[in-house]
């Protein structure tokens, strides 16, 4: 099955098995966790994580 | 099929995250105060010099940063963010793989190796080559606005060398394996000759010993590739471990079939 299944074939099934709103749910938790980690300025949030951006060497300071 | 992918992204990247997190705790919380200790003295003793002055304040500001949240917070949140982090990771890594496995090179455990690899280029590796990973006490230019959007491009930027670099291997091993490694290199290299020679200095590291910027550089950047490391080999034994079982679509359609 894998060697002849495409990039397509698998966008095709995703889009079978799941509905448009849960595509979107998973990928809107993604987005949500990325931003809160990174770019959320509340400064409680921003500043606890302060030593957390440093480690991971991201740029938003 | 997709839920299934998931499921074992975001367990892999929690494992992953446990393991950076204790890394956040362990290494990464003392050495960063120690540094911002470090350079809000150095700071401080040459305070005269304008340049030396801005980088003190910041150095001065951070430090009162850390001190904003209790000692026991900062812990717990660092942590908790650097389980959040693999988690994120992991669930990145599998939305990918699942629409990407199909394209990727190598056979078995090697194509997660392969999407991490690019994962880590795409995150971390291209925008470090413009933005390193910024130390207590540096300088940068630019608003963080600007930055952000730079290191989003940098982000895009590092997708499609990793993209390119695949492309390039699949077409060059079908003549040779060597030949296939070249033609995957030769992006990555022209990426960093070109970014080592025309991009601007953006981060200025101040006022700490050179030495000690670069060791926590290095332990930056490796730990970023270890925790890409992990949680494409975690994704991996999960997976085998789930083909060796039915998998959800499987067994609803089996209770289904036995019930009718």
């Amino acid at each position: 099955m894998e060697a002849t299944e495409t990039v397509h074939d698998r966008i095709g099934t995703a889009r079978n098995d799941h509905t448009t709103a849960q595509l979107a749910l998973v990928f809107a938790l993604v987005a949500t966790l990325a931003f809160t980690l990174l770019f959320v300025q509340e400064p409680l949030v921003h500043d606890s994580l302060h030593n957390f951006r440093h480690a991971v060497g991201v740029t938003c300071h | 099929m997709l839920v299934d992918y998931l499921k074992q992204g975001v367990l892999a990247g929690a494992i992953a995250g446990i393991a950076y997190g204790l890394y956040v705790m362990l290494v990464a919380n003392p050495l960063i105060g120690y540094m911002e200790a470090l350079a809000e003295g150095a700071g401080g003793a040459e305070s005269g010099h304008e340049h030396a002055h801005t980088a003190g304040e910041h150095a001065h500001a951070a430090g009162e940063h850390a001190h904003a949240v209790g000692e026991t917070t900062t812990t717990v949140v660092s942590i908790g963010s650097g389980i959040f982090w693999g988690i994120l990771l992991g669930a990145a890594f599998a939305l990918a793989f699942y629409f990407l496995e199909p394209a990727l090179p190598g056979r078995g455990s090697t194509k997660g190796y392969v999407l991490a690899g690019a994962g880590f280029l795409a995150v971390s590796g291209v925008p470090w080559l413009v933005l390193p990973p910024t130390t207590p006490g540096a300088e940068q230019a630019y608003t963080p606005t600007i930055r952000i959007a730079v290191y989003g491009g940098l982000m895009l930027a590092g997708a499609l060398i990793a993209a390119t670099a695949i492309y390039g291997y699949r077409r060059g091993s079908t003549r040779s394996r060597p030949i296939g490694l070249c033609l995957a290199a030769l992006p990555i290299v022209a990426l960093v000759a070109v970014t080592t020679l025309a991009a601007p200095t953006i981060v200025e590291s101040g006022p700490l010993p050179a030495e000690l910027v670069t060791a926590f550089r290095g332990l930056t950047a490796l730990s970023q590739a270890a925790l890409w490391a992990l949680v494409a080999g975690c994704f991996d034994r999960l997976q085998a471990r789930a083909r060796d079982r039915p998998s959800t679509e499987q067994r609803v359609a089996l209770a289904a079939s036995s019930r009718s």
